[in-house]
């Protein structure tokens, strides 16, 4: 049984529409993130399963009940914010308990709850203090023992680590991934990073303007894009983009654009003669070029970011600002000639109008 | 220290001196004979005498004018409490389209002299008949109190972050308990202020009471006022009690804020 089920949900702020007929199912145990740019609707949707948001049209169901009209209390859900949202007026023990009070467990039992949970999370020192006295760290950590101590079907995350700095943010990410190992709990992750995004999902729902761009696990939405918006969006550094005309040639197809012209197989692809297609190679996808390779893209080297491992090389060609990543050691002066070759099964192409993706599924 | 501090300090500590030496002075001559009073050098050593305060605590107008004052400032605070904080809630965190018009209200209740208003609520409540009566001072007071408590109150809560009112709804608690369990102790700091600065607004006022009351209904202020109407030897000492009495309840009533309020927020220290 799905844990949560939108069909049909729509979400409108007077005349301007947030989320258009959105229709999403998530199961049980499943660690979902909504992934999108800044004002994609990602937390609107979020708030609308918590229920701090009005559903305007269509259907939500968690744990095969409908709750449109349940109160947040009465939805089996617990969430954690970006602020942490910590009850500055109590101390980290009754913030902790709080949720608890409200649905009358007994006072031993919440006593016991509160310890067990706090040792989880490391936060048995801490109990008697007020969340101001805590580091952003500590308060997460609260503000995560608050969700968990309520054991409730679905955990909601909102962008949790944004106000952590990065190195307490890859600490926290590892330890949300293993909590939900743990706890098996099905958990709905909003973030705009694509690396949180990427190391914790089992699936990703990529969103853009209130409307999903692609459903799939980290490896498909990055390895087969179904658009140029999902191919540009994930990836860092960002993918290539070159727009081309495809051309019928023996058996094959030639590309040409950016000043060259590359020759493709082509079956993996819907291609149209003449017709016009934007072909996506990822930075770390091409490879310096040896004599004889095929489907070679050239230019002068104008900028050079070192990474350590690797160095990001950017060349023009035909006008069009390209870079590839490759390994620190074949890393070429500046201003040097590179020639870059990359394997037809590493390119995507999308249409140039719809940018839908070419790939025959 | 560098002299930039220096300065400053010293322009602190004038305007201290400024603000609180016609306290002290006040607080001093209530203590002195009139003869201490009316010399040319003023005098600070001097024969301290009780009897302008026993004079003052020994006259009946005075004491009915005190038991006014508090009755009178103490309910309309309570009932500009009990309306006004929940009234300020709504309009912070369910606004309507109307909560603007509701607030401009609310301050333009504070935009007209106090004449203007004072005027027709007097005929108001010569027609009902309870004029120069307690309740008729309380309601008008209470227009006060409200009002202020409102305008005060609204960016309090406000300034409750709206996450943390979420997490108790999430947590499974209803509008009203989130409103008595998180807003109203998150805000408290600041809606306290707005309570103690309505008490005083209303503690000092004198021109609603004067025209509110002839005779029963009298607050101390009013009461205050007379004492120098005695004729043409103005008793300066008996005045300056009198102010004395009239400042007490005020700094005594934030005394206990200012302690309540540290009670409630000294940090735990571990």
């Amino acid at each position: 049984m799905s844990a949560i089920v939108c069909s049909h949900v729509d979400k409108a702020y007077g005349a301007t529409t947030v989320i258009r007929d959105l229709n999403l199912s998530i199961e049980e145990h499943e660690f979902v993130v909504f992934l999108g740019p800044s004002g994609c609707g990602k937390s609107t949707l979020l708030r609308m399963l918590a229920g701090l948001e009005d559903i305007s049209g269509g259907e939500v169901s968690i744990g095969g009940k409908v709750v449109n009209d349940l109160d947040p209390g009465d939805r089996g859900i617990a969430m954690v914010f970006q602020n942490y949202a910590l009850y500055p007026h109590m101390t980290i023990f009754d913030n902790i308990a709080f949720g608890l009070r409200r649905q009358k467990v007994p006072a031993p039992e919440i006593d016991k709850r509160v310890r067990a949970v706090a040792a989880t999370l490391g936060l048995d020192p801490y109990l008697g203090r007020k969340p101001a006295e805590l580091s952003g760290g500590q308060q997460q950590r609260v503000a995560i023992a608050r969700a968990m101590i309520k054991t409730p079907k679905v955990f909601l995350f909102d962008e949790p680590l944004s106000n952590l700095d990065a190195k307490l943010r890859n600490h926290m990410r590892v330890e949300i991934a293993r909590l939900h190992q743990s706890l098996k709990t099905t958990t709905v992750y909003v973030t705009h990073d694509q690396l949180e995004a990427m190391t914790l999902a089992d699936r990703i729902v990529l969103l853009k303007d209130g409307v999903i761009e692609q459903i799939g696990s980290p490896a498909e939405i990055y390895g087969r894009p179904a658009n140029i918006f999902v191919a540009g969006f994930i990836g860092t550094p960002n993918m290539n983009f070159i727009e081309v005309t495809v051309a019928r040639s023996g058996n094959g197809w030639t590309l040409t654009g950016a000043g060259t012209a590359l020759s493709i197989d082509g079956a993996g692809f819907h291609l149209q003669p003449g017709g016009r297609a934007v072909l996506g190679i990822r930075p770390p996808d091409l490879k310096t070029a040896r004599d004889g390779d095929a489907g070679i893209l050239q230019g002068t080297a104008d900028l050079i970011e070192f990474h350590g491992n690797d160095a990001l090389v950017t060349f023009g060609s035909g006008g069009k600002e390209i870079s590839a990543l490759v390994p620190a050691r074949e890393c070429p002066v500046l201003h040097a000639p590179v020639r870059y070759m990359f394997e037809e099964a590493n390119i995507h192409l999308f249409d140039a109008t719809s940018g839908a993706s070419l790939r025959q599924q | 220290m560098k002299p930039g501090r220096i300065i400053a300090k010293a322009v602190l500590a004038f305007a201290g001196f400024l603000a609180v030496f016609p306290l002290l002075w006040t607080a001093l001559n209530s203590l002195k004979n009139s003869v201490d009073i009316i010399t040319r050098v003023p005098r600070l050593v001097f024969t301290p005498t009780l009897a302008n305060i026993s004079y003052i605590l020994g006259r009946d107008s005075v004491i009915t004018g005190l038991y006014n004052s508090v009755v009178a400032c103490g309910s309309a605070v309570l009932i500009g409490v009990v309306l006004g904080l929940p009234a300020a809630y709504a309009v912070a965190r369910y606004p309507n389209r109307w909560a603007g018009d509701i607030q401009f209200f609310v301050l333009s209740l504070r935009f007209l002299p106090p004449v203007a208003v004072a005027i027709p609520l007097m005929v108001i409540w010569l027609q009902i008949g309870l004029y120069d009566t307690l309740p008729a001072l309380i309601v008008t007071y209470s227009l006060l109190t409200i009002s202020v408590i409102m305008w005060l109150a609204i960016p309090a809560f406000q300034g409750v972050p709206k996450e943390v009112e979420e997490a108790a709804f999430v947590d499974g608690y209803g509008a009203y308990s989130v409103f008595w369990r998180i807003a109203l102790p998150v805000a408290a700091r600041s809606l306290i202020g707005a309570v103690a600065f309505s008490f005083v607004l209303v503690w000092n006022e004198f021109l609603i009471a004067l025209m509110l009351s002839s005779s029963n209904a009298k607050t101390l202020p009013i009461v205050a006022s007379e004492l120098s109407q005695q004729g043409m030897n103005v008793p300066w000492g008996i005045l300056n009690a009198s102010v004395v009495l009239l400042s007490l309840p005020p700094l005594l009533f934030l005394g206990v804020l200012s302690g309540f309020l540290n009670s409630v927020f000294r940090q735990k220290k571990n």
